[in-house]
């Protein structure tokens, strides 16, 4: 009955993440659940950060323009994936402002280690 | 060039994980905490909906009933705090030690080069106990902080023991607010 009751719910959970994978992918999607849609966002976010942090540092781009460039693709990914790709209310999550910081400061962390590895590891040995 | 770096985010997963197991442990298995983080949960979407609801009625009874239930959740969220306290101290201390460890194994050792110069307040944390002026040579604790910052929120939330949205929400307005006892 438990093993039953296990693989009932194992399968349940696969199916939810399936769907929202879906849901995340195709767009005007209905979000009735406000933290699986911040979920999406958080996690984007999070892998946007390590993929612009190894991108700048393979490139590689230096100094405070590599900064900001990293904020405002941030912030201009994230706006147009919510508000042109899934047309969101933005305004039933708190305001573009929420949406704008949800799991910003772990994706900026996130860019510069990956960012400062990279450039340590492929342009660093001059200096190092 | 790579082995410094790719060394102190492997520690700053294995602290990551060791600090989680340990507060697991110490925390998140009890009974109490468990029930706690239902009720405070289940308290602060109640909360969010009613204020939804009725934020700007006059309404003297709603506002009555909304204070009612934040003081409990005050009170609820203030229970949380002290059962987590404990055992964040016995981490703190285990913690601090194995940092004053490696910190002492990278001492004066340049681990990665930053590719932009740190702001000034920064460059105390970023250039700590490194010899010269390069300030774009970055020492441990400055990338340990960074990685444990990305990587232990990522692995909190992942195993879902991140506090909810609507708690912190809720805690942190709740925190902002000074209590009535003061006023």
């Amino acid at each position: 009955m438990t093993t039953k009751n296990r693989s009932l719910d194992g399968s349940n959970k696969t199916k939810t993440s399936e769907s929202i994978w879906k849901k995340a992918l195709s767009s005007d999607s209905e979000w009735p659940d406000k933290d699986e849609f911040l979920d999406v966002i958080y996690w984007m976010r999070q892998a946007l950060g390590i993929i612009l942090g190894l991108c700048w540092g393979i490139l590689p781009l230096k100094g405070l323009f590599g900064l900001l460039l990293f904020v405002v693709l941030n912030a201009a990914v994230i706006y147009i994936y919510v508000s042109n790709f899934h047309n969101v209310d933005e305004e039933e999550f708190g305001g573009m402002w929420e949406i704008t910081k949800e799991g910003f400061m772990t994706s900026f962390a996130g860019f510069l280690v990956t960012w400062t590895i990279m450039y340590t590891g492929l342009h660093g040995n001059s200096s190092l | 060039m790579w082995g410094d770096p790719l060394l102190i985010v492997f520690i700053s997963v294995c602290t990551a994980f060791l600090g989680e197991g340990l507060t697991w442990i110490l925390v998140y298995r009890t009974e109490k905490y468990q029930k706690l983080k239902v009720e405070v949960e289940r308290q602060s979407k109640k909360l969010e909906k009613r204020k939804e609801a009725h934020g700007d009625s006059l309404d003297k009874q709603h506002k009555k009933k909304i204070e009612r239930e934040e003081e409990r959740l005050k009170n609820n969220n203030r229970d949380l705090s002290l059962v987590k306290m404990k055992s964040m101290f016995a981490i703190g201390f285990a913690f601090t030690a194995l940092l004053s460890m490696f910190n002492n194994i990278f001492d004066g050792r340049v681990v990665a080069k930053l590719p932009f110069h740190p702001i000034s307040w920064i460059q105390g944390l970023s250039h700590r106990n490194l010899p010269g002026d390069d300030f774009t040579d970055c020492s441990f604790i400055f990338l340990y902080i960074l990685c444990t910052m990305s990587i232990r929120q990522n692995i909190q939330k992942l195993l879902g023991f991140a506090p909810s949205r609507a708690a912190s929400q809720q805690g942190g307005a709740l925190f902002a607010t000074p209590p009535a006892q003061f006023k």
